[in-house]
């Protein structure tokens, strides 16, 4: 939906993925909420990092923002 | 850090306006992380208090695997303890013996241990059984769990007592507690699910309390985060055998669709003991015939383990 609706704020977004993965995507402004479930993850069992800052899965991301998803791994 | 050239649009903390770090569905909120780690703290210590879950003198012998869970256990109850009168704490981990996993879950509870200035003791599987978990599980990978999960009991209860200690903390949390009760049901084991492990105290019968029963998973992780305490640490290599593995994907899966099935069903546990008091469910602990532990048989489960892998070795 982002892209297709703002092409021209498109950027290319690193997202680091839990299994030390790194995809670079073309994002527009769109929430944590959106790519996680574009990349097919549960928001409860991931925290998430923009720029370093952990965010909600309300937080807008976007740009040349660096997104690390952190598996929450069971067991304490 | 990268700089962004999206306006910075995160939910403001519910208390403070500052950005916030994660959402709580239960109370409407989000929290900043400054507030996070006040509200964590303070539920936990109102689950102490309101259970009464540990008395003035206390020597409580924390379960330390160097997870997440112990790890946020530890850090709020070495800063509960000016509040606590005259209590002291032991870490306590055990050691199963399970290669390319524990030794670096071991090394993260030294390490933290140390920085918290808390007295620390290990243990094994070596030492309580003579064998580790690896060797123990060799061709019954599916029993896993169940072995660890009888042999750890034990040697946390164990070392507690060696220890001096009074009461015994676990890690577990809301996600723990609602899986629980959700596996315990799908095994139709009823008395295992109402079972209070927390209730009395004896020379020979540790209580165990979960200061941390009323706090969501994700909750601790980002407590943990936020103070540069996050323990990046491999998933236990047995969990794949786990019908709890099942039950939490199932539950993640239902609590995003329908928040506060996670909650609902953790806090049943509670109803369902109350609807089965002084019924014949809540069988009474006989006392182990061969290691005079407490148990619902006549032998308890580590003992009739270790019959069945003598058998196993015999055979």
């Amino acid at each position: 939906m982002h892209r297709a609706l703002l092409p021209s704020f498109r950027e290319s977004m690193r997202v680091l993925l839990p299994d030390q993965g790194i995809r670079v995507i073309d994002w527009g402004p769109g929430t944590v909420a959106a790519l996680l479930q574009e990349l097919g993850i549960n928001p409860l069992e991931v925290m998430v990092a923009r720029n370093g800052a952990l965010v909600p899965e309300q937080a807008a991301i976007g740009g040349d923002d660096e997104i690390r998803i952190i598996r929450i791994a069971h067991g304490g | 850090m990268a700089k962004s050239a999206v306006p910075s649009r995160i939910p403001p903390c519910a208390i403070c306006g500052e950005p916030a770090v994660i959402c709580q569905p239960a109370q409407k909120r989000h929290l900043c992380g400054t507030h996070l780690i006040q509200d964590l703290e303070t539920r936990a210590a109102a689950t102490i208090r309101e259970g009464d879950l540990i008395h003035p003198g206390d020597r409580i012998a924390v379960g330390l695997s160097g997870g997440k869970d112990s790890t946020a256990l530890l850090v709020i109850l070495s800063r509960l303890l000016p509040g606590l009168p005259e209590v002291k704490i032991v870490a306590i981990t055990v050691d199963e013996g399970i290669a390319g996993y524990r030794s670096d879950t071991i090394k993260s509870a030294e390490a933290l241990t140390r920085r918290l200035g808390v007295e620390h003791r290990m243990v094994s599987f070596r030492d309580l059984i003579g064998s580790d978990l690896d060797t123990l599980l060799l061709g019954r990978g599916k029993q896993a769990c169940t072995i660890c999960g009888i042999l750890r009991k034990k040697a946390l209860m164990d070392a507690a007592r060696d220890s001096g200690a009074t009461v015994i903390a676990t890690g577990h949390n809301l996600d723990d507690e609602a899986q629980s009760v959700l596996m315990n049901a799908l095994r139709g084991d009823l008395p295992r699910l109402v079972r209070d492990a927390g209730a009395g105290r004896s020379a020979h019968f540790l209580p165990r309390i979960k200061p941390l029963a009323a706090i969501a998973e994700k909750e601790i992780a980002a407590y943990l985060f936020v103070q540069d305490l996050f323990p990046v640490l491999p998933e236990c290599p047995y969990t794949r055998y786990a019908l709890r593995a099942d039950v939490r994907s199932l539950l993640a899966g239902l609590e995003s669709r329908y928040p506060g099935t996670t909650a609902s069903l953790g806090e049943s546990k509670k109803k369902i003991r109350g609807y089965c008091a002084g019924t014949p469910v809540m069988t009474p602990l006989n006392r182990c015939g061969e290691c005079g532990d407490p148990c619902s048989g006549d032998l308890c489960q580590v003992c009739r383990l270790r019959h069945s892998l003598e058998r196993g070795r015999d055979s």
